[in-house]
């Protein structure tokens, strides 16, 4: 299972860890209680800095969707954790969402690709 | 047999085992054809001009090692003295890899010359594996249990063995050997942890197949580490059915203990053999590529050590050459187990 890091994205680094994993918990590819790598292992494959992962895990954690177990490492946290409000669950789509109506995109292609991208993970997750 | 006979037959296996390393070594740059050198995609022309010089000049920097051990065997052999052969054969292991580590590292920086232009541009997409990599991972349960077993019971003896009579007995002796067994094990799997924690940059194209070559060549490295702790712990089991040997049955106990050393080591050459072929043709099938320095190693590493605790990595790579990060847990241990080294062989003498 391979998390895709771009050095063209303008996202960094943490935030593209943390968004990989984050669509690999909702596509079903990373189980409740999968494991992680370490910190360690991630910072030397990748070759960077330990505190850009440490940052990823800790935004992952902020969010509830992992565990960081001290001694036995990370693990995907279960979904009835997740006790996030709606309206900040809410707050990424509204950012997507004003980008896309920026972009100068019709609310009816919105709809369509909004639909598409939900059937498509919709499907992998279950 | 005696033990210079034996330690002769080492030294000829030795160099039947470098012959066909020669021979590896030397079609490691062509292993994915001309337009290659070693990892470095150069231009097409590279082979009739430069570079067969640069070609040449690293065959021929594959002979030094040889420079050096044979009038020190010749030496040996005329002193008489054929113990020394072993240490010599230990001391050629390390300059043998030193000196091929050296020299590949020379041959492509000379060729980066000749690459093609665009070979030397870092991709822009990395894929990263998900998969924790644990020692755990990579152990076989049975086989700890029966070389931790056979090892403690070995040593209960020994105990047992002294102290039945500590004034016949010499403790240098009797647990020397295998407290020098006991720390070259651990020695093993400080390795194997070194070999786990190995990184795994990939790049996103072809990521299955550089991920599956890299995990291979772990797996072989890792297994290899496994067999020699196997003949270490075969050596600490032995070590008191030795001790208790009549000095007709210690000759004879020495002979086959030869024998089966000597009939692993061919048949385990072999294989080995086998199984690097397997890895270089794995290795071959995966375009080399320049990956993205996130870190600026080469602003990190302007010595040949450094300090540099943010860093996961043990090595860092600089503009003249690798630079050791004693921030990393790795160095750490590595300088603890040397100390440890030095304590044992210095505690060596004070024992009776």
């Amino acid at each position: 299972m391979f998390l895709t890091i771009d050095t063209s994205d303008p996202r960094p680094i943490y935030q593209q860890v943390a968004d990989g994993v984050k669509e690999l918990i909702a596509r079903g590819k990373l189980a409740e209680g999968a494991g992680l790598p370490p910190v360690r292992q991630l910072a030397a494959d990748l070759g960077v800095n330990l505190n850009t992962i440490a940052t990823a895990y800790r935004e992952l954690q902020k969010d509830g969707l992992i565990v960081i177990k001290h001694g036995s490492g990370c693990v995907v946290a279960s979904r009835a954790a997740t006790d996030r409000s709606h309206d900040e669950l809410l707050r990424p789509l509204r950012t997507a969402l004003t980008e896309m109506v920026l972009a100068g995109l019709s609310s009816k292609t919105i709809l369509n690709l909004v639909t598409k991208e939900l059937g498509m993970v919709w499907k992998e997750s279950k | 047999m005696s033990i210079d006979q034996s330690a002769v037959i080492i030294y000829v296996l030795f160099w039947i085992v470098r012959i066909n390393g020669c021979f590896r070594r030397g079609r490691q740059p062509l292993l994915r054809g001309k337009e290659w050198f070693f990892n470095v995609h150069v231009q097409p022309d590279f082979y009739t001009g430069d570079g067969r010089k640069i070609l040449h000049r690293y065959w021929m920097r594959m002979f030094i090692p040889f420079a050096l051990d044979i009038p020190l065997a010749i030496t040996i052999f005329h002193i008489g003295r054929l113990g020394l052969l072993q240490w010599l054969i230990v001391g050629l292991c390390a300059l043998i890899h030193l000196n091929h580590l050296y020299s590949v590292e020379l041959a492509e920086r000379q060729a980066r010359r000749f690459a093609v232009p665009e070979a030397d541009q870092p991709v822009t997409s990395m894929a990263l594996s998900l998969t924790p990599r644990r020692l755990r991972d990579y152990t076989n349960p049975y086989l700890e249990w029966v070389m931790a077993l056979s090892s403690v019971v070995a040593l209960a003896w020994l105990v047992r063995y002294y102290l039945a009579t500590p004034e016949h007995h010499n403790l240098r002796l009797v647990f020397g050997t295998p407290l020098v067994m006991l720390y070259l094990q651990a020695g093993y799997l400080f390795l194997k942890r070194a070999l786990v924690a190995w990184r795994t940059p990939t790049p996103r194209v072809q990521a299955a197949e550089h991920m599956e070559a890299r995990e291979e060549a772990r797996k072989y490295y890792l297994k290899v580490c496994d067999w020699h702790r196997a003949a270490v712990a075969a050596a600490i089991v032995f070590w008191p059915i030795a001790l208790n040997a009549s000095p007709a049955g210690l000759d004879r106990l020495r002979n086959i203990w030869f024998a089966i050393w000597l009939t692993v080591t061919v048949v385990g050459g072999v294989l080995v053999e086998i199984k690097r072929r397997q890895l270089a043709a794995m290795a071959a099938r995966v375009r080399p590529v320049t990956l993205p320095d996130f870190l600026h190693q080469s602003d990190l590493a302007r010595s040949p050590v450094c300090y540099q605790p943010s860093a996961p990595l043990l090595l860092l790579k600089g503009a003249h050459g690798y630079s050791l990060n004693l921030a990393n847990g790795l160095a750490h241990l590595g300088a603890v187990y040397l100390a440890g080294l030095i304590v044992l062989f210095a505690l060596f003498p004070l024992a009776h």
